[in-house]
């Protein structure tokens, strides 16, 4: 049999080391491929390839037996290349049938549209693959998984060519775990049609339980292509870290337990799905996990700064929710996650960035007092070792890394309860990133109880007493003491589940 | 999966660690010694080319007054304006509240009633604008441009239904236009309003937190709020202030024409958006402020006056601000341009 798709030696580099080096492939028709790597192992450079994005430096493909022109979008998809990327493409605002038109226009137009031809064609690919819905509803009425359904439906409807090869980039990734079995199941119908499915994911749940073969590749390079059955939890992650897990006795610093400060209880966002945890004065806690298992929205559900359910309360007080200044006046600060959007006024001085928190501390006899705020000011500038340190100057004209310092300089003034920092070394140079840890432990060890939410998944072995690993939305597991590891968390991120317990 | 990819952030430390900074931290200073009182210069070199035109016209004392009294209802309502502007959001129903003012406290005169619960009602009226304008904004999440002129023209319709269409000028008390056409040092009252009401929104914007709040929220919402400042309700200051201000200038305005009539406020709305926008190139280049915008607004007037007094004819005073307001708003991209590439 003619296999799906072909690559052989494919390599590219963007200027420096290959992302791809000498990459090879091969899928049946009909078969379910599972494509999985760290993050930076090359796995979204070569669906790009495919996709007609890249053009590689080396290398060649072939669909269903034919040679694949690269660098030609159009043309992949004329082969029979069918795509669904991470964000699905859909536009929004618009229905079922407008979005599916969007691949192929509307075909049924002769001097209009015939809207009610339309809107059968668009039933019935949806309910081909086993979805039913009002394809009059806009998209953002649609539940998740029907939104993939219907960026499936897209890419799988008729071209030139019917679909060979459908590639889907990590389909689940902003799915709840009901809807994902959905998707699952979806998969399957098309495979079953005889077309190759192959899917990127990061949870190895995902790839037991769909695919039927597993690609690893690691330092753009392939390091094995293997069949499922067969193959441990274990194996995989080793083959995807490139050594076996150990377990290092780590010399974890033991958290002194003391008064009880965040008190967290059946904590509920989008994607976070009751979770509860403490964190004592003068602890650090990490929070790890996946890009959609609620990593990246707790620091801010905290906050308030995003919807949530449950109860937060700091030394017993319920933190009301959406009010991030009432949490502010309760003691708790967030250093939020991507500076530029969320936490830098770029236009602002030094000083107006870091007093915008509390600027009433220098407000006496109706007025603003300058000179006691410059001060104050250069007093945090100096503790945190700021450079420029001038606090007149614009944030605009500071590195990521010394910005990031003003960032936390506006929460350490206020001598935070509880401080919670969201990816808070993303962007930052060497040197200031050593610095803003040391200020965190000085931090705690004046009695703030920390929350560190991170990728860096050695910056929370670095910093933390034990750290909580979010697996679609919950808390799958903890790790502390002996188990305090990076590539333990790493592990842990993806889907191994109690390895005590095995 | 980002392969090779540099975030912004990251690019960005590199950028910062191979510019040298001291020689581009010098360049910034100088340009902005030169930026920013550069509406000064170009105001002092249009009084010396108008008096060498038409010196018997222009080089007058009278002339300076009829320019400051003139400009005094124009300037209290860029003022109140500067406020929703410096957190972001647009009013564009100043000029509909400042005719609404005008028309009750009017109407109040011509009903037999006295003109004092006339003004209390006007500015009432203000806060009243301002309040809906918020509620439109912030619970209802219109967009400020699109809700403030729904507005003014809500509020072009009830100066119609008050007046009736018609001039207004019948029983208006004395002591009323005394308001706003006494003079004290031979300048009219509403120069000295205009003062007062400089030095307190200066004040609020330079010299409280409110306004480190407003200019926080303009400068990025969501950073405002992470950092704990309470959007809705600063918001909803701003354009209780810009009401405000609005129906106090309708007020004097009224006193100064002595009479009210359907749309007398329309004309003020261009002027105070130029004159804020060129004010915010101004003083403190990129935000827009209180003595930014005073300059702005006696360069343009001056700039008006003296075209007309040269023979201009009289469209040029539309010609002039649209233009001005154009000019201002392109001058302050590229100020913010040039502030990122610093």
């Amino acid at each position: 049999m003619t296999p799906a798709l072909t690559v052989t030696d494919m390599s590219k580099s963007f200027g420096g080391p290959r992302v791809l080096d000498s990459m090879q492939l091969s899928v049946e028709p009909g078969e379910i491929r599972a494509l999985v790597g760290e993050n930076g192992s090359g796995k979204s450079t070569l669906i790009k390839i495919l996709a007609g994005f890249h053009l590689p430096d080396e290398g060649a493909a072939e669909v269903d037996g034919q040679p694949l022109p690269l660098g030609d979008g159009t043309a992949s998809e004329a082969l029979g290349l069918r795509f669904v990327h991470q964000d699905l493409g859909l536009v929004n605002n618009l229905d079922a049938v407008d979005n599916l038109a969007l691949g192929g226009g509307y075909p049924s137009f002769r001097g209009g549209i015939r809207w009610r031809q339309e809107r059968k064609r668009a039933r019935d690919a949806l309910a081909e693959l086993g979805y039913h819905f009002d394809v009059r509803l806009t998209v953002d009425r649609l539940a998740m998984s029907e939104r993939t359904a219907l960026a499936v439906a897209r890419a799988l409807a008729p071209r030139q060519t019917p679909p060979k090869v459908l590639i889907l980039d990590e389909p689940t990734a902003n799915l709840p775990a009901a809807e994902a079995e959905r998707l699952f199941q979806l998969a399957r119908r098309v495979a079953d049609s005889g077309v190759a499915v192959m899917f990127v994911s990061h949870h190895f749940d995902e790839v037991f339980e769909l695919a039927q073969s597993v690609t690893v590749l690691r330092d753009g390079k392939l390091v094995t292509t293997r069949p499922v059955p067969g193959l441990s939890e274990d194996q995989l992650i080793e083959l995807v870290i490139g050594r076996p897990l150990e377990q290092v006795a780590h010399d974890a610093k033991a958290a002194e337990r003391s008064a009880l400060v965040l008190d967290i209880s059946g904590l509920g966002g989008d994607v976070l799905d009751n979770v509860h945890f403490a964190v004592h004065a003068g602890e650090i806690v990490g929070v790890a996990g996946i890009t959609g298992s609620g990593r990246d929205e707790l620091a801010r559900v905290l906050f308030g700064g995003l919807d949530r359910t449950g109860e937060v309360k700091i030394n017993g007080a319920v933190v009301p929710k959406l009010r991030p200044d009432r949490a502010m006046a309760m003691g708790m600060g967030l250093v939020p996650a991507e500076r530029h959007a969320n936490a830098a006024f770029m236009a602002a001085t030094l000083r107006e960035n870091i007093t915008v928190v509390r600027p009433s501390l220098h407000f006496r006899g109706g007025l603003l007092r300058k000179s006691p705020e410059r001060s104050d000011v250069a007093k945090w500038l100096d503790r945190l070792d700021v450079r420029p340190r001038n606090s007149e100057f614009p944030m605009s004209d500071l590195s990521g890394g010394n910005q990031q310092k003003v960032v936390l300089a506006r929460w350490l003034r206020m001598d935070p309860k509880v401080l919670v920092l969201d990816e808070p070394t993303q962007g930052v140079d060497v040197g200031a990133k050593s610095d803003i840890h040391a200020l965190v432990d000085q931090a705690a060890a004046q009695g703030a109880a920390v929350v560190v939410v991170s990728t860096d998944h050695e910056e929370l072995v670095r910093l933390c007493h034990r750290v909580l690993v979010l697996r679609r939305g919950r808390i799958a597991d903890e790790i502390t003491g002996s188990r305090m590891d990076h590539d333990l968390i790493t592990a842990a991120t993806i889907g191994r589940d109690q390895p005590d317990a095995a | 999966m980002t392969v090779n990819k540099q975030t912004p952030a990251e690019a960005d430390v590199e950028r910062k660690a191979e510019a040298p900074s001291a020689p581009t931290r010098r360049k910034i200073v100088v340009t902005l010694g030169l930026d920013r009182f550069s509406g000064l210069y170009v105001w002092a070199a249009l009084i010396i080319i108008f008096s060498l035109w038409v010196p018997s016209l222009f080089d007058t004392a009278t002339n300076a007054r009829i320019i400051a009294g003139s400009q005094a209802i124009t300037a209290m309502v860029a003022m109140g304006l500067i406020v929703p502007v410096a957190c972001g959001a647009f009013d564009l129903s100043i000029a509909g509240t400042l005719g609404m003012a005008v028309c009750i406290v009017i109407w109040f005169q011509a009903n037999g009633h006295s003109f004092i619960p006339g003004i209390f009602v006007a500015l009432a009226f203000g806060l009243l604008v301002g309040l809906v304008n918020s509620f439109i904004v912030v619970r209802l999440h219109v967009d400020s441009f699109i809700g403030t002129l729904g507005m003014s023209s809500i509020l072009l319709a009830g100066t119609e239904w008050v007046t009736g269409g018609f001039q207004v000028a019948n029983g208006i008390s004395p002591h009323f236009t005394a308001l706003g056409q006494k003079q004290i040092l031979s300048l009219p009252l509403p120069v000295y309003y205009m003062v007062i009401i400089a030095i307190i929104l200066w004040w609020l914007l330079e010299y409280t937190p409110a306004g480190r709040y407003l200019y926080s929220i303009g400068g990025n919402p969501q950073a405002a709020r992470l950092a704990g400042v309470r959007v809705g309700r600063i918001t909803t200051g701003a354009f209780l202030v810009s009401g405000l201000v609005a129906a106090f200038a309708g007020v004097m305005l009224a006193a100064e024409l002595g009479s009210s009539g359907p749309d007398v406020g329309g004309p003020y709305l261009l002027p105070a958006f130029s004159a804020v926008f060129l004010g915010a190139t101004q003083v403190f280049p990129g935000r827009v402020n209180v003595p930014g915008t005073l300059i702005a607004i006696f360069l343009l007037a001056t700039g008006v006056k003296g075209l007309q007094l040269a023979g201009a004819p009289g469209y040029i005073n539309d010609l002039f601000n649209g233009a001005a307001l154009i000019i201002a708003v392109a001058l302050a991209a590229r100020a913010r341009a040039a502030q990122r590439k610093a």
